[in-house]
């Protein structure tokens, strides 16, 4: 009896004696899994892969929809190719991806690198935030910069000009040049540095890409051009990721996996390439998409910008300047780089057509945007290349006209108070700041 | 079988030892000396009786040393006869004397029911077990007011939903909390993949066995659950086991065993008219092809030779010519081929089996008089609807009470399941059964000419030699069903043990010292395999994902009641209760299986690991006082001051930032007691109580940002996940923390009367209640480009109100016949009157067409998604998300591929409710002698569903609907065009119709929500009580059905049913499994 009131005793202790603080406090609420801080060797690969995915992703998919290298023919996608399914809400992803995955990310980074003065990190990340930027203005036109990515403290970011986000875009790219040029800092990038695990001269090459492609958008050829000359000497230089093997695939082959008959090969790119007869790439390309498909592998080159885009650039810069010659060795150069990227053969085949190379003295500017259409398949570059030159000529789906632009995501509609109304949007007429 | 036989050898070991016992006889005769028929009489303290036959004699064998008899029949007051020294008794029941009746309450404190200022209903065991549900959970709808149970479907092992005064929490678990034995026990579902796919989960109470229950209390209000704290405020699930009773030597075995038989219920509304095509042309299945827009079946025949002008490609056939996807050949237009018309083969209903259950429980007990046992043990073996689909459990029970004083009672419980199940792939996914089941085009057969009773243990219905699949779409798309249950299964194992010790000691009236320590301790391992060659996971793909839980429970009370005057009585308890919760989850995702047939873990290529840890803690202090006066008034005031970890900072520890304290106060006024003459009344009482909860995050971790492995990915494939190629990563949490989050707080007014009439022949309780929410804590969307998707914030409010009204009826008490019935009618309301600022709704669950969301001003979890545009949309009228007045507007737009459809609305609208109207539950039992009858009707008014099935299976053309309209004439649809005039444009709804925004896949939800209300036959039986004899101290044989009739204006399976499951987004149907029905053989027997 005594015992058991002494148990009852010592029950009644673990109760009390144990303190309030120590019961409910300490680490009880610390997420054992999830650090609250990361060193910056932890967001690299993180924001990296994120950027890689999103543009292979939504930004691959919707552009190459819109300029019609690929066809929505089943479910959600049969309406997206009609235009009529492309609902804001179809873009949330897109955005997040932009924002909170890979802007955010960077931003996290760049304090990181800024604090211990890391300079060739936070370098990459100017670039690399220079092309992240350019890619969502280039499909939204203003959106927020200057008060994003404050969390709650601002919760509804006021939207930046797309003109002010491209002088942001060239602004970030000439630092990051300078900081890859200079000082690389106590630590330099690694293999956390998925791109170039940190080489200052690659970097320096992407950075005068990325330049050319931003200036060439804004109608500055002649700063293109210069550009683009101290971009990439060989596709060996491109700025682009490789997807590893099944476990992480590339974004076609995922979607291919999960939405077998969603997308398929467009007949406006077979019309074109057929009367090309440029069947050796088509034999490649235009193959039912789904896991088998030969270009649109597991491990997959998913590439952001490349040789044969700068080759593309200086073409339609030098023949806009008209330097005729230099415009022709670099179309040849872009076309056949294109050939190589897709490991087909017969390139000497494809231009030996008049059609194809009808000298530099025959070459149009239709002919250059024609052939870099087709070279830079899937990359999402080529809805910009429409919108400036209106190459190829494409019929709309439905209705009167392609879209020239993307609706925002739902997401800034419903919450943020200082996007724009809902609906005003107009996306078959109202053109992005470069497109006007 | 061997654990069966063993089942029995135990039994009959017990019946050896069954101890020596006297007869006893009597007669029992009403006030007027009429015989009272179907009376119980039961030995006091045990479990064995009888009843009395229709001259009201009885004859019951009593054991030595038990020397009372417990007599009760309804609508007359419990005697208890003494039968020490006699073995013939003659009983007269006196009317009406009823009310003394103890209720179990919060922490078990029995109170008189009269007392209560709050609403609490008791279901009886009986009414648990005659149901023939194996989920304590399902055994409960319509036998109370004020709950609502949702089952998942008919997936044997799948949970089932239960709410108690609708919803509470905006977006924390609104399930009430599940108290075993004045413990706190763990319900939890723990899903493995995404809530709309993956396959059906349980709810953990599913793991004790519905025989060991000896009643259900469930405890509705804020005041009823006050003492429970936080945890409480979704309302209580009181639920008290059997354990030996104490105060006789009575022994006894009690054996039953039940068998059922199972099978679906309703199914989709699937055409069978046309075949695998687009655009009216046949397409094999080697062309991948989704959808049926083909020919009419009727215009195709077979034909064999692979020079067939029509002849599918090279891919179709095999190497000696022969074509693969159908043993008769490939179609071609009829008059082109063989001659053989085109067979219409059902792919659905035959696929599905009868399932059975076979249930057996044997409860041992006995006690004396300081010393009582019962030990029970259980076998479920039940295998589902869906072919090798299983749920097998084993339960273990032991519960004994040791008094060695007067004063002192030690009770220990231990509660030992093993469950198995296995389980089948569901709703949203490439595997999902339904999904590659429904959309499969009547022109192909997934048993490839199999009869379907053997279809699924045949390998080439499912998978030709090179291990490729077999299905509709030339080995794309979605998986074969047969693929499904044979190389897309998963297996779970849960290993699970609970219990108490409880330590009671008085001191005197006035202080009696509990301690209740419990524990709950589960291990859930899950294997899902997906075989090579998987839709979902084409290089195969095998995950491992293990649940730890464990949940400690302790409370320390001091309590204590007696008389102060004859007027005057007083009860108190104070306590102190601490809680903790821990589940560890380890999960093991192995990718890319190196050859098939080996589904191991062991042949995965790649394999990568997660840890995930969710814990909390709170401690608690309480204190309740309650006063009576003159057996008339009762008041009753509660406290409680809670300490939540979850509102702890980290790295700034303040305990004051945990604390919380809520208080509550109930009356009760039984105004009978001041009448003279009551006339009819017998009993008549008011009551009204008002009490505050507070209530901590739903999560824990919700103070602080963390940084989470990266899940990268757009929603269109499946994510990639850290670390690629050998590098890792984290990145911030999309979900902000908040470390200015404070308690959230409920606070509730209820008011209700408890009226009898005719010596309680008639009986009505009435509660109406309303509960105001603020500062509630959810996870309010940030617009992305603030670098969070969403932030923990307080700053919810809720409004939720609600009618519960019990009915208890005795239409007819004749001496050889009793009717008793209950109507439970539940309505209750839940308006979300704010979300955060700027926001207008919050995503619970669903898809992008549809989902179900908190909207401002609408009720909880509104179906939302797209609509047809309305001439009101834009306007001034249009003030709200909810669908604008006006008529559909028609797209005129000679240039659209939609002219003449209706426009859809940019913005999307709260397009459906899917909470109901309200639910009616009329529960009745017949006696006749030994012959009893019951049947329970369980009425559902309202309620939306999206039935995203018939959504889906409109683009595939494979519902009735799209073989209806894509013949139609041209008729104009209903609307008006831009300028306002009626729409005069024509048009035939075939497929450029539901393949367009308007029907599958397409931006509109609108036009497939539908009605989910039901009224249905949940229960229906007969039972026969088996007299004792020789070798029995009686028993019972009884056959019984459940679900086995509804009617429903759904368009689609049964209505019941739920694709998330458990979860707070309900009102979904994506290929959802079909519910079932059962029928039960039912023995129990007594020794």
């Amino acid at each position: 009896m005594k015992n058991f009131i002494k148990i009852l005793l010592v029950g009644t202790m673990f109760l009390t004696i144990t303190s309030c603080e120590d019961f409910i406090g300490g680490d009880v609420n610390a997420d054992p899994n999830n650090p609250p801080d990361i060193p910056i060797v932890g967001s690299f690969p993180a924001f990296e892969v994120a950027l890689v995915d999103v543009y292979g992703g939504a930004f691959s998919r919707f552009n190459s929809m819109l300029v019609q290298q690929v066809e929505g023919v089943a479910r959600q996608w049969s309406s997206f190719n009609q235009y009529t399914g492309l609902t804001p809400n179809r873009f949330d992803a897109a955005w997040n991806n932009v924002y909170e995955n890979v802007l955010n990310e960077m931003k996290i980074a760049r304090g990181k690198a800024q604090a211990q003065n890391f300079f060739h990190y936070e370098g990459v990340i100017d670039i690399l935030e220079a092309f992240t930027l350019m890619a969502a203005a280039d499909v939204w036109d203003d959106m927020p910069y200057s008060e994003a990515l404050q969390g709650f403290t601002n919760a509804s970011p006021a939207y930046d000009s797309q003109e002010s986000i491209y002088s942001t875009v060239l602004q970030l790219l000439d630092a990051g040049i300078a900081k890859m040029n200079g000082e690389s800092g106590l630590v330099t990038p690694g293999s956390e540095e998925v791109f170039y695990r940190g080489n200052a001269t690659s970097w320096v090459k992407a950075a005068n890409a990325i330049k050319a492609r931003a200036l060439l958008h804004t109608g500055d050829y002649m700063g293109a051009m210069a550009a683009a000359q101290s971009a990439f000497e060989s596709a060996a230089d491109n700025l682009q990721f490789q997807y590893p093997d099944l476990n992480a695939a590339g974004q076609w082959y995922r979607f291919n996996r999960d939405r077998t008959g969603d997308l398929e090969f467009h007949p406006t790119m077979r019309d074109m390439m057929t009367a090309n007869n440029d069947l050796d790439r088509l034999a490649m390309l235009d193959q039912t998409f789904n896991t088998s498909h030969p270009y649109l592998v597991a491990d997959f080159l998913q590439e952001l910008i490349t040789y044969r885009e700068v080759q593309f650039i200086i073409a339609e810069c030098a023949f806009r300047n008209g330097n005729a010659d230099a415009a022709h060795e670099a179309y040849l150069k872009g076309i056949e780089a294109s050939f190589a990227r897709i490991g087909a053969g017969g390139y000497a085949d494809y231009v030996g057509q008049a059609s194809i190379d009808p000298g530099a003295a025959g070459l149009t500017l239709e002919r250059i945007m024609m052939e870099k259409y087709i070279a830079m398949y899937l990359q999402p570059e080529n809805y910009s290349d429409y919108r400036r030159t209106n190459v190829p000529n494409l019929a709309p789906v439905s209705g009167a006209n392609v879209p020239v632009r993307w609706d925002y995501p739902s997401t800034e509609y419903l919450f943020n108070s200082n996007a724009p109304e809902d609906g005003s949007v107009n996306v078959f007429n109202d053109r992005v700041w470069w497109n006007r | 079988m061997k654990k069966v036989l063993l089942l029995f050898v135990m039994f009959f070991v017990c019946v050896g030892v069954s101890m020596a016992q006297k007869t006893v006889t009597g007669t029992i005769l009403d006030s007027e000396g009429f015989p009272v028929i179907g009376a119980n009489v039961l030995i006091k303290g045990s479990t064995v009786g009888t009843i009395s036959d229709v001259d009201g004699s009885f004859s019951l064998n009593v054991p030595e040393g038990s020397n009372t008899l417990v007599v009760s029949y309804t609508g007359f007051g419990t005697q208890e006869i003494d039968v020490s020294g006699t073995n013939n008794v003659s009983i007269t029941l006196a009317e009406g004397v009823t009310l003394s009746e103890a209720v179990v309450t919060a922490l078990g404190i029995e109170r008189s029911e009269k007392a209560l200022g709050y609403a609490v209903q008791e279901v009886a065991a009986e009414d648990i077990t005659r149901s023939g549900a194996t989920n304590p959970v399902d055994a409960l709808v319509g036998k109370a007011s004020g709950i609502q149970v949702t089952r998942s479907s008919g997936s044997v092992g799948g949970g089932s939903r239960i709410l108690v005064r609708g919803v509470t929490s905006m977006v924390g678990d609104n399930q009430p909390l599940i108290v075993i034995d004045g413990v706190r026990t763990n319900n939890d579902t723990q899903l493995s993949q995404a809530s709309t796919a993956g396959t059906a989960a349980s709810n953990r109470l599913m793991d004790l066995n519905p025989e060991d229950i000896e009643s259900i209390n469930v405890l509705k209000g804020a005041a009823a659950t006050a003492l429970y704290g936080t945890a409480g405020a979704t309302g209580v699930i009181l639920i008290t086991t059997k354990k030996g009773k104490s105060g006789g030597d009575a022994f006894n075995v009690n054996l039953t065993t039940s068998y059922s038989f199972d099978n679906i219920t309703q199914m989709a509304n699937l055409q069978d008219e046309y075949a695998q095509g687009w655009g009216g042309a046949y397409l094999d299945p080697s062309t991948g092809l989704s959808t049926s827009w083909g020919p009419r079946i009727g215009d195709l025949e077979y034909a064999t030779d692979p020079s067939h002008p029509n002849a599918p490609g090279a891919s179709a056939f095999d190497a000696d010519g022969n074509y693969i996807y159908d043993n008769n050949g490939f179609l071609v237009p009829a008059g082109t081929g063989n001659g053989t018309p085109a067979n219409i083969y059902n792919n659905v209903e035959p696929f599905f089996q009868t399932g059975n259950q076979f249930n057996t429980s044997l409860a041992i007990e006995g006690g004396g008089e300081t010393a009582s046992f019962r030990l029970s043990l259980s076998n479920l073996d039940a295998t589902g609807v869906i072919p090798n689909e299983e749920y097998d459990r084993k339960t273990v029970k032991l519960a004994s009470t040791i008094k060695p004083t007067d004063a002192l009672s030690i009770g220990a419980s231990v509660n030992y399941t093993k469950s198995d199940y296995v389980r089948v792939q569901q709703g949203s996914n490439t595997s999902g059964l339904l999904l590659g089941m429904l959309r499969t085009p009547v022109s192909f057969d997934n048993a490839n000419g199999f009869d379907p009773s053997v279809a699924f243990n045949e390998t080439s219905t499912y998978q030709f030699d090179d291990f490729s699949q077999r299905n509709y779409r030339g080995g794309g798309g979605y998986d074969n069903p047969y693929w499904t249950v044979n190389n897309a299964l998963g297996n779970e194992t849960v290993d699970r043990t609970f219990g108490n010790l409880r330590t009671d000691y008085a001191f005197s009236q006035w202080a009696n010292l509990g301690l209740n320590l419990g524990f709950d301790l589960t291990t859930d391992r899950r294997q899902q395999d997906f075989e090579i060659n998987s839709r979902t996971a084409p290089g195969g793909r095998i995950l491992i994902n293990e649940f730890a839980t464990r949940v400690f429970d302790n409370n320390l009370t001091l309590s204590g009641s007696g008389l102060l005057n004859d007027n005057f009585n007083l009860s108190y308890v104070v306590g102190a209760n601490a809680f903790s919760y821990n589940v560890e989850e380890q999960d093991t995702d192995g990718d890319g299986l190196l050859f098939p047939g080996h589904l191991d873990i062991n042949n995965a290529t790649n394999i990568t690991h997660f840890n995930d840890i969710t814990r909390y803690r709170t401690l608690g202090f309480f204190g309740q006082v309650e006063a009576g006066i003159n057996n008339m008034l009762y008041l009753t005031l509660s406290a409680r001051q809670d300490y939540d970890s979850r509102l702890g900072n980290p790295n700034d520890f303040k305990l004051g930032d945990t604390g919380f304290f809520y208080p509550s106060a109930s009356a009760a006024f039984v105004f009978s007691e001041m009448m003279d003459n009551t006339g009819p009344l017998s009993f008549g009482k008011v009551r009204l109580s008002w009490a505050q909860v507070g209530a901590g995050p739903p999560q824990p971790y919700s103070i602080v940002n963390a940084f989470v492995p990266p899940s990268i990915g757009d929603g269109w494939g499946d994510n990639i996940s850290f670390p690629v190629s050998g590098v890792g990563g984290f990145d911030q949490s999309s979900l902000l923390g908040n470390d200015a989050l404070t308690p959230e707080l409920s606070t509730t007014i209820e008011a209700g009367v408890d009226l009898r009439f005719f010596n309680d022949k008639i009986g009505l309780d009435a509660t109406v209640y309303r509960t105001n929410t603020k500062d509630a804590i959810l996870n309010a969307s940030l617009p992305s480009s603030t670098g969070f998707q969403n932030i923990w914030l307080n700053s919810g409010e809720m409004t939720s109100k609600g009618v519960e009204i019990t009915l208890n009826l005795v239409p007819v008490s004749t001496s050889n016949f009793q009717w008793n019935s209950q109507i439970n009618f539940t309505k209750s309301e839940n308006i979300v009157n704010k979300l955060a600022p700027g926001i207008e709704r919050l995503f619970l669950a669903g898809f992008s067409s549809a989902g179900t969301y908190l909207v401002e001003g609408n009720q909880y979890g509104a179906i939302f998604g797209g609509a047809y545009l309305r001439e009101d949309a834009g306007t001034e009228n249009d003030t709200d998300l909810n669908i604008p007045g006006g008529a559909v507007v028609i797209n005129d737009d000679p240039a659209s591929s939609e002219y003449g459809f209706q426009a859809v609305d940019p913005t999307q609208r709260a397009i459906g409710n899917p909470n109901p109207d309200f639910i009616l539950g009329w529960n009745n039992s017949f006696t006749f002698g030994k012959l009893s009858a019951n049947f329970l009707l369980d009425w559902r008014e309202g309620g939306d569903l999206w039935n995203g099935t018939a959504w889906a299976l409109s683009f595939f053309g494979r519902s009735q609907l799209t073989a209806d309209t894509r013949e139609e004439a041209p008729t104009p649809i209903e609307g008006v065009l831009s300028d306002g005039t009626p729409n005069d444009i024509p048009v035939t709804r075939d497929q450029s119709y539901w393949t367009s925004s308007l029907g599958g896949f397409g931006a509109v939800g609108e036009q497939f929500v539908q009605d989910g209300g039901w009224i249905r036959l949940r229960e229906v039986g007969l039972n026969y009580r088996l007299s004792g004899n020789s070798w029995t101290k009686g028993g019972s044989i009884g056959i019984s059905g459940r679900n086995l009739w509804f009617t429903t204006e759904y368009d689609g399976i049964d209505p019941e049913t739920s694709l998330t499951g458990t979860g707070n987004g309900q009102g979904f149907d994506y290929f959802n499994m079909p519910s079932s029905k059962s029928v039960i053989v039912k023995l129990s027997l007594n020794f």
